[in-house]
């Protein structure tokens, strides 16, 4: 093997932790490389849509590695171009199985006398290292403006947040977002234009 | 594009670039999640044979279920339509046990007259004459 193979980025080849991988095989590290870019593409995108609709950040995580998982077992195999109405779908089932779990979680707790909470968990210091931050008056703006759409976007129906968030920050088009939300191409348009007249109706000040 | 639509397209794009902003703003904590989480899926992907292999493997399978099908098929089409008529060998062996129940047939069989049924043969048919 050359010495190139141990440098290689984390992120261009997937390490399998079990030694059942035939790495002859070129055709399945070809296919896991593409898997890695698309899943590299979609992955804080889908972080940003779980989290609008379930509003944790480690369920929002969750439900992504869920649907990275589920993608990688049954889909791998089919064309790219299939993967991304796929994985949102599979993501879209997954938000949808947590937020029944949380419903039923939430009604069970309720009956309980007290409750844990988190507050024993050590901060994580990955958590607390700053992002690349734009300039101060910059980022108030960006900040006021994401506070008010992730405020309005939590006030929208379900079905309207998912996908106007699929539309507008993931780019698919009516019929991938129709395959992704199993629902008709009708009904993306009409989830659409509603989810945008109701955001325009209370952003307006702030976009226009 | 119309004077209507012009304004949704811009609160769009206003919208869809402060979601971008916000999506580059991650931290660290979440994108070493997610990267984890990619790196798991893609070895798992990695685990499983590409699909030509898996499908020369399943390929017994696969002939025998259409060997089974097949069979099926042909079987089903070659049944005829309607009442089942009965096999003449069938028929036959029924009519031999029926004589060999028949205490009077065996009887006849005992007593065989070889002469009577060579005369029997010979007789012209008559039947449609001679009834009634």
């Amino acid at each position: 093997m050359s010495e190139f193979a141990t440098l290689a980025s984390p992120y261009s080849m997937p390490v399998a932790p079990h030694g059942d991988v035939d790495l002859s095989d070129s055709s399945a590290n070809a296919r896991a490389r593409t898997l890695n870019q698309f899943l590299a593409g979609v992955e804080l995108k889908a972080f940003k849509i779980a989290l609008a609709a379930l509003r944790h950040q480690d369920d929002a995580l969750d439900a992504v590695q869920d649907a990275m998982l589920q993608l990688a077992r049954a889909y791998a195999d089919r064309p790219a171009e299939e993967w991304k109405p796929l994985f949102y779908r599979i993501l879209e089932n997954r938000i949808r199985d947590m937020q029944r779990r949380r419903t039923v979680r939430a009604r069970v707790m309720a009956w309980l006398p007290f409750r844990g909470d988190d507050e024993d968990e050590e901060p994580d210091p990955i958590a607390q290292a700053p992002s690349p931050d734009p300039p101060p008056v910059r980022k108030l703006e960006i900040e006021e403006a994401m506070r008010a759409l992730e405020k309005a976007l939590a006030q929208l129906p379900r079905r309207q947040q998912q996908v106007f968030l699929l539309r507008t920050l993931e780019g698919l088009d009516v019929a991938e977002t129709a395959r992704a939300m199993g629902c008709s191409e009708g009904s993306v348009k009409t989830h659409y234009f509603r989810a945008l007249q109701t955001l325009r109706e209370q952003l307006g000040e702030l976009y226009v | 594009m119309s004077p209507n639509t012009e304004p949704s397209m811009d609160f769009e794009r206003r919208a869809r670039a402060v979601l971008e902003e916000d999506v580059l703003r991650i931290d660290g904590r979440i994108r070493s999640r997610l990267n984890q989480a990619r790196q798991a899926a893609v070895a798992e992907a990695a685990r499983r044979r590409p699909a030509l292999w898996r499908s020369f493997a399943l390929m017994p399978t696969a002939g025998a279920v259409a060997a089974a099908l097949l069979l099926t098929t042909v079987l089903w089409h070659r049944q005829p339509q309607g009442e089942l008529p009965v096999a003449e060998g069938v028929h036959s062996t029924v009519e031999d046990l029926d004589l060999l129940a028949d205490g009077e047939g065996l009887e006849l069989i005992e007593g065989w007259d070889g002469s009577f049924y060579e005369w029997a043969v010979d007789q012209p048919d008559v039947s449609g004459e001679t009834n009634g």
